[in-house]
């Protein structure tokens, strides 16, 4: 049986033909790939298509496809640590990039702040189920007010939802089960569910996706949602691998996901919202070329002045923000080059991991964790344009350099004893084979990542050596 | 659910004591008091946090290692900050080390802003009791406010 899987993204339709054998094994035929045709999707998506099989083959397929690069969606809560900081998990969660997050009553800098962003979803949530109603239902009068354009998914107190339907009623309003219903039990599942369909319908509309679903009978996957799904799948099918990290970091943005299971830990004590199995967070400024810029500010304050290259960097970001299709040509470009990954990956595992402080009590130290410890966590996952085709990087180094924040916190990052990396950068398009057969997709997954061996010793290293 | 006493409970400051607040939520929640328990170590915002989210109507603080009175100072004033300036304020448990008098104690802290202050062994039926007539006392204050307001503007 032929399974064919097609990624529509920003810049590039790519797809692959597999066939799946009878004792469930996924065997790659063959690649293909095409400049995104932005005016009609169709067109790139035919080319591919017809370039992985033959008009009368039989096969299943699989799609996916990224509307411009993630759905914006601005997260609306109460309490910046609970509702506000649960909103914005639940949006990653869904495959959105979240543009801002807000907490108590909307203010009118608040309000014109997202009618210059205008994102594609807000996401209105604030109050535990029979909690406070005061401000999702303030706050859903603010964005009445407003002059936005935006679907807005409801996922507050289930005690508001009447008034906020009534406030909201003439826009695009979905309303579904809290993301917070009790302080100890985040439910982002409706509310990740509701951004997708709502990504769904506005990747489908126009632009020829819906013409490809006409012709095929199947509905697209947005891609994050897809890689996202993939990742649970993963951990469920390919046992092995463990708990791992995985970076998929691409032109704009750097996406981390992890799986891990929190265990109480003696002598530990856990604030703050409790972490879901699967994480994942999307970091915007962090990127290889749209983000480079952004990407280098955060190079200088990492590295500081000890890396005397520094002001060029700055101006290769530049240079290849302009020309995102730059590929690094000399020595020194290369240099550049995994300068940026390194700093993306060592600042997004920063960001997505929690941190720990010792606090003397009376019973002695008490070790005070917030967020996922990800400490014990020794297999990292690459994929993505820079990650997949550079043998010679590894984040080994960059992660092991992580120590303690600004607030002199420590950082429970994972460190890197196994890499594997994505050689083709088939995650993605594996990823939407999962949704058919999870378990063939992952066991191909496996077999496809390469445990990484540079073949030369990382540039960084030589730099790091000279200091 | 949907309870009429909602109370968020927690033991303040660097205090790892978890039992005590697990037997106070056993007896409150029958007695038809709602109890989001924070557990241990929780912080004065942490507390304020709750209570907005889950729009309690108390919040009872516990503290055993004798460490009470520098983990609460400052408690009303931060919750009049934050919006809850009539929220009620219990405080309970071994307060304050050392032979002082249970009255001083409870001076102490009702001259930092706690509506009621309890000792490290009380009756908790008794406990609940005195806080639903509380909630209902002050529900009554707040919708007198309310009515007051209504005719100085009519």
């Amino acid at each position: 049986m032929t399974i064919v899987s097609i990624d529509i993204g920003s810049t590039w339709t790519k797809g692959a033909a597999f066939s799946l054998s009878s004792d469930g094994t996924l065997a790659l035929l063959n690649r293909a790939s095409h400049p995104t045709t932005v005016h009609d999707l169709s067109e790139g998506f035919s080319r591919v298509l017809g370039g992985l099989v033959g008009h009368d083959d039989e096969f299943e397929l699989f799609y996916s496809s990224s509307a411009k690069g993630g759905l914006a969606v601005a997260a609306v809560g109460l309490v910046p640590e609970l509702t506000s900081e649960m909103a914005k998990m639940t949006a990653c969660s869904s495959g959105a990039k979240v543009t801002q997050t807000f907490a108590y009553e909307l203010s009118d800098d608040d309000v014109s702040s997202l009618m210059l962003s205008a994102p594609d979803i807000i996401l209105l949530t604030g109050g535990s189920d029979g909690g406070n109603s005061f401000y999702p239902v303030r706050n859903a009068g603010r964005i009445a007010g407003a002059d936005l354009a935006a679907a807005i998914v409801f996922a507050g107190n289930r005690s508001a939802k009447d008034a906020v339907a009534r406030i909201l009623q003439g826009k695009h309003l979905v309303c579904t089960e809290n993301v917070l219903p009790a302080l100890d039990s985040p439910n982002p599942e409706p509310a990740r569910a509701a951004i997708r369909d709502i990504f769904l319908t506005r990747i489908t509309s126009g632009k020829g996706l819906d013409r490809i679903v006409a012709d095929t009978g199947r509905e697209p996957c947005p891609t994050p949602y897809a890689l996202y799904e993939f990742c649970q799948s993963l951990a469920a099918h390919a046992p092995e691998l463990g708990e791992f990290l995985l970076v998929d970091m691409g032109g704009a943005t750097t996406d981390v996901y992890s799986v891990h299971n929190q265990a109480p830990t003696p002598g530990t004590v856990h604030r703050g919202l409790p972490e879901p199995r699967l994480k994942r967070s999307v970091e915007g400024d962090l990127g290889m070329r749209v983000s480079a810029i952004t990407a280098a500010e955060a190079a200088r304050e990492a590295l500081g002045s000890v890396e005397c290259a520094i002001s060029d960097l700055a101006s290769y970001a530049a240079k290849v923000k302009a020309a995102p299709e730059h590929l690094a040509g000399s020595v020194e470009e290369q240099h550049f080059d995994e300068l940026l990954a390194g700093i993306n990956v060592a600042t997004s595992v920063m960001r997505h991991v929690g941190r720990a402080h010792e606090v003397a009590t009376a019973d002695g130290v008490v070790t005070v964790q917030t967020g996922r410890d990800l400490s014990s966590v020794r297999t990292i996952i690459g994929t993505g344009g820079y990650l997949s085709h550079t043998r010679e990087f590894s984040p080994a180094i960059w992660l092991s350099q992580i120590g303690v924040d600004r607030h002199g916190k420590r950082v429970l990052s994972p460190r890197c004893e196994r890499y594997l990396r994505d050689p083709m950068n088939i995650l993605p398009l594996l990823a939407n084979v999962s949704r058919g057969f999870p378990g063939a997709a992952a066991r191909a997954a496996v077999n496809l990542l390469t445990p990484n061996q540079p073949s030369k010793p990382p540039l960084t290293t030589k730099v790091l050596l000279a200091q | 659910m949907e309870t009429k006493f909602r109370v968020v409970l927690g033991v303040i400051g660097a205090d790892c004591h978890a039992v005590g607040n697990k037997i106070i939520k056993s007896v409150l929640e029958p007695l038809g008091i709602d109890v989001i328990n924070l557990g241990v170590m929780v912080s004065q915002d942490e507390f304020i946090d709750a209570a907005i989210e889950t729009n309690a109507d108390a919040i009872l603080v516990s503290s055993i290692y004798g460490h009470g009175e520098i983990d609460c100072v400052g408690f009303r004033g931060r919750c009049v900050e934050r919006g809850l300036e009539d929220i009620i304020l219990y405080v309970g448990g071994n307060l304050v080390i050392g032979k002082v008098d249970f009255e001083d104690v409870e001076k102490l802290f009702k001259n930092m802003g706690f509506d009621r202050v309890f000792p490290p062994s009380v009756d908790l039926e008794e406990v609940a009791k005195l806080l639903k007539a509380d909630i209902v006392k002050q529900a009554a204050i707040r919708a007198e406010a309310d009515f007051l307001e209504v005719r100085l503007a009519g």
